[in-house]
C-alpha cells in the first residue's frame, strides 16, 4: 500500500504530464455540472424571487419543502431519476440511461433545492424599495426583476457555489444514472470511488486535487465579485 | 419603459382598508389634478403611508374605484397603470448600486440615443443642483441628496403624479429649503402633488390644499396662521416685500 505521501507525489506527476485519461475526466465532470447549474439557475431563482414576493396559499409550506429538500441523498435522486429513464420508466423512450445527460438531469434535480432555498434568504434580505422604485420608474417586471438580482448578487453567488459545490463533488447520483463508464460518464467523484476501490490511491488523490483547486478557484472568483468581503459602505 | 400617458387627472373613490381588523380608511375619496399640491397630514400611524401606497398602485386596498377619466374601474384591474402613471417616492428614497449617473438613466427609456440620454442626465444634475455629484456612489449620498435625484428621477421620468411620503424628515434646513424649491419647479410644470408631512410650515407657499387623516377619514385642514417670525421670513422673501399674513390659499 502506497504511504500518503508517495501517492500525492504521484497525483502530482499525472497532473503535470497531462495524463490524457485523467483529463478527460475532469473535462466530463465540469461539462455536466457546469450544464447543470447553468439549467437550473434561471427557474430557480424565478422560483426564490416569487416565494419572497408573493403571498399565496401554500408558499410557507413550499418553502418549508425546499428547505426538506436540502438534506435530500444524492442516492435517492439517483435511484428516482433511474426508475423515471430506465426502460420500463415513464421517461424510458428518451433512452437517457447513463449518459451524461442523465447526469445532467439528477445533477439539475440535486442543486434545484438549495439554490431556491439560498436564493430566496437572498431575495428576502433584499429591501423591498429597491422593486417599488424600479417599478414606479416605470420599469417591466422582468427588468425590475433583474435589477433586484443586481441588488442581491453576492447572496445569489453563494447559493450558485453552494449549488455547484454539492454537485460537482456527489457520487451516488453519477454513478447510478451514468454508469462510471470510462470516455463517457466517469467524472471525478465516481473515478475517485473507482480508483479508490482498485486501491489506485495516486489517481484518486489527483483527483481529489482537482477538486479541491476547483473549490479554491471558484472561491476566489467569489470573492472577485464580492470586492473584499467588507460590509458595504 | 412604458411611456407616460397624457393624463392630467385620477380620481380615486370609496377606498377602505384595515389593518389587524381596524378599518384605518374607511370610504376616502380624493383626486390627483395636474399642477395641485395637497398636503397630507395626520398622526404617527392614521395611514397616511398606507393611502400613499395604494394611490400609487403599491398596496392593495380592501377597496377602492379609481377613475382615469372614462369611468370607475377596480383598482385591482388598473395596478399596474397605477404603478406606471402614479410615482411614489419613499421617504428615504432607494437607491440602487453605481453612480448618481446610473440611478438617474434608470428614468429614461432604454431606447433614447446615447447622446440624447447623457444630455438629459446633464441637465438632471443641474435641475436638481447636484452638479458635481455624477460620479459618486449613489448608496453613500446623504439624505436631502438621495432626495434631490430621487426628484430628478421624477423629473426625468416627466411623471405627472407624485406622491411624497415625508419628504423632509430628518433633513437639515438647506436641504429641506432645497427640496421644496424643486417639488415647486415640478408643480409648475403641472404636476400633480401629494406630500405626507408634520412639518406645515415649509411647506406652506406650495400648497394648495390640506387634508388631515383622522380615524379613517379624510377632513379638510384650515391652515393655522403661522407665527408671526415665520410670516415676517415670507414676507421678506417675496418680491415687493409687503407680508400679507397667511398665504395658504
Amino acid at each position: 500500500m502506497q504511504s500518503l505521501g508517495d501517492a500525492t507525489w504521484q497525483a502530482l506527476l499525472l497532473l503535470l504530464r497531462g495524463d490524457g485519461e485523467l483529463w478527460e475526466i475532469i473535462g466530463i465532470s465540469f461539462r455536466v455540472s457546469v450544464s447543470a447549474i447553468a439549467i437550473a439557475i434561471p427557474p430557480a431563482l424565478l422560483t426564490a424571487f416569487l416565494l419572497a414576493h408573493l403571498a399565496f396559499p401554500g408558499r410557507r409550506l413550499l418553502i418549508s419543502l425546499f428547505n426538506t429538500l436540502l438534506s435530500l441523498p444524492a442516492v435517492v435522486v439517483g435511484l428516482t431519476v433511474y426508475l423515471l429513464l430506465s426502460r420500463q420508466g415513464p421517461l424510458g423512450e428518451w433512452r437517457l440511461l447513463f449518459t451524461q445527460s442523465a447526469m445532467v438531469l439528477a445533477q439539475i434535480i440535486l442543486s434545484f433545492p438549495i439554490l431556491v432555498s439560498m436564493s430566496h434568504a437572498a431575495f428576502q434580505a433584499a429591501d423591498q424599495r429597491a422593486w417599488e422604485t424600479a417599478r414606479t420608474l416605470g420599469i417591466s417586471p422582468l427588468r425590475a426583476f433583474f435589477m433586484v438580482v443586481g441588488e442581491v448578487r453576492f447572496g445569489l453567488l453563494a447559493a450558485i457555489l453552494a449549488g455547484f459545490g454539492r454537485i460537482i463533488a456527489e457520487v451516488g447520483a453519477s454513478m447510478m444514472v451514468g454508469g462510471n463508464i470510462l470516455h463517457h460518464t466517469r467524472n471525478i467523484p465516481t473515478a475517485i470511488a473507482l480508483e479508490t476501490s482498485r486501491g489506485n490511491f495516486s489517481q484518486g488523490i489527483a483527483l481529489g486535487i482537482v477538486l479541491l483547486l476547483l473549490a479554491f478557484l471558484l472561491n476566489m472568483s467569489l470573492q472577485y465579485f464580492q470586492g473584499r468581503g467588507k460590509l458595504a459602505a | 419603459m412604458n411611456a407616460l400617458s397624457t393624463l392630467s387627472e385620477i380620481h380615486y373613490r370609496e377606498i377602505h382598508q384595515f389593518f389587524h381588523r381596524r378599518h384605518l380608511l374607511d370610504g376616502l375619496s380624493l383626486s390627483l389634478e395636474g399642477g395641485h399640491a395637497t398636503l397630507l397630514s395626520g398622526e404617527n400611524g392614521s395611514g397616511k403611508t398606507t393611502l400613499l401606497r395604494i394611490l400609487s398602485g403599491l398596496t392593495a386596498p380592501a377597496r377602492c374605484l379609481v377613475d382615469f377619466g372614462a369611468g370607475k374601474i377596480p383598482w385591482g384591474k388598473c395596478r399596474r397603470k397605477l404603478q406606471r402613471e402614479v410615482m411614489y417616492l419613499h421617504q428615504q428614497p432607494y437607491m440602487f448600486d453605481g453612480n448618481v449617473v446610473r440611478n438617474l438613466a434608470l428614468a429614461l427609456p432604454r431606447t433614447m440615443p446615447k447622446l440624447q440620454r447623457r444630455k438629459k442626465i446633464r441637465q438632471a444634475l443641474e435641475w436638481a443642483q447636484l452638479d458635481g455629484f455624477a460620479g459618486e456612489c449613489a448608496k453613500t449620498l446623504s439624505g436631502g441628496e438621495k432626495q434631490r435625484v430621487s426628484l430628478a428621477r421624477a423629473w426625468l421620468r416627466q411623471s405627472k403624479f407624485l406622491l411624497l411620503d415625508e419628504p423632509i424628515a430628518n433633513m437639515d434646513r438647506e436641504s429641506q429649503t432645497r427640496t421644496v424649491a424643486l417639488l415647486k419647479r415640478l408643480k409648475n410644470a403641472r404636476a400633480a402633488l401629494m406630500i405626507s408631512s408634520h412639518n406645515h410650515e415649509i411647506f406652506h407657499e406650495l400648497i394648495d390644499h390640506r387634508l388631515t387623516l383622522d380615524r379613517g377619514k379624510l377632513l379638510p385642514t384650515q391652515s393655522a396662521p403661522l407665527p408671526a417670525n415665520v410670516t415676517q421670513l415670507i414676507a421678506r422673501n417675496r418680491p415687493g416685500g409687503t407680508s400679507t399674513g397667511n398665504a395658504a390659499r
